[in-house]
């Protein structure tokens, strides 16, 4: 089992999921949550990688057609960029 | 478009427990489970962007009231929540594995720990929503409530769906005459979206500050 991706694909889900939750709880003043952009953008990128993980080895996306492979990026790319704009919009 | 298989076929292509063997061995270009199902996916993807991105732009109107909001969620909950989701998946994703490589008895025991895992989320959703709605965090409550309960509720509603088609799938599992790696695939396929969409709604909704 050690030797099998998807094994290590939901390892490594689990872990960064585990560190954002982690990165989250760093945001706080006396048990308050504050706004802070660093954990943000943290929490951002872990869900981008999550989420292509998820796609690629789990809906085995990465040796789909092209179409397909070619949709996933431009979701992800417009997807988390526009939540990454909207984000640092003031 | 779509790119039907049986067990047979692909046995003898994909050996089991060989993952790299595997995915150099998979015909290039290959479309997992059915070409319908992808169409209802993509879809699904592009509608639940467009609900992330105005519960975003909502959040940029009041951000105070968003964050404070946030600080009466269960946090741990979400994540247990999230890791379960996700055991789900690796369970579907071996099945269908398991499926190709013709060990259906294996393949039958990995969907069902995904349908568990799918219960399992279940229950831990409804003992989070009874403990908000216990403490006065009713949807009404504000902007952010309403948000937490229409999409944690919209897609608690797909995993709902989501455990009928595992169903289906198990019943196809277990009857020789059914059994079809094409659904097996189909099944993960949605199976894995809703995993999917889930990480999505625990990083816009729990965890981002």
């Amino acid at each position: 089992m050690l030797r099998d991706r998807l094994t290590w694909v939901w390892a490594a889900l689990s872990a960064i999921t585990t560190l954002s939750w982690w990165l989250a709880r760093t945001a706080h003043d006396n048990g308050h949550f504050v706004a802070s952009t660093p954990v943000t953008i943290g929490i951002l990128a872990i869900g981008f990688v999550k989420a292509r993980l998820i796609l690629q080895a789990f809906m085995e996306v990465r040796t789909s057609p092209k179409w397909l492979r070619l949709f996933c990026d431009m979701w992800l790319l417009v997807f988390w960029g526009a939540v990454l704009g909207i984000y640092l919009y003031q | 478009m779509t790119l039907s298989t049986d067990a047979s076929a692909l046995s003898t292509a994909m050996p089991p427990e060989n993952a790299s063997v595997e995915d150099a061995q998979r015909p290039k270009d290959y479309l997992p489970g059915d070409f319908n199902m992808w169409v209802f996916v993509l879809g699904d993807m592009i509608i639940f962007a467009i609900y992330f991105i105005i519960f975003m732009v909502e959040r940029t109107r009041d951000r105070t009231l968003f964050l404070a909001s946030q600080q009466h969620l269960y946090q741990t909950i979400g994540l247990i929540n999230t890791l379960v989701l996700l055991t789900s998946s690796w369970c579907m994703a071996r099945a269908v594995r398991a499926t190709r490589s013709g060990n259906s008895v294996q393949a039958l025991r990995l969907v069902i720990g995904a349908a568990f895992c799918g219960i399992a989320f279940i229950a831990i959703k409804v003992v989070e929503w009874s403990l908000e709605i216990h403490h006065g965090y009713t949807l009404p409550r504000n902007d952010f409530f309403t948000f937490y309960f229409m999409l944690t509720g919209v897609h608690l509603f797909h995993v709902v769906m989501g455990l009928v088609i595992l169903g289906v799938v198990v019943r196809e599992l277990r009857n020789p005459d059914l059994r079809r790696v094409s659904m097996v695939e189909a099944g993960a396929t949605y199976w894995h979206m809703v995993d999917l969409l889930w990480i999505v709604l625990f990083a816009l909704i729990y965890v981002m500050r």
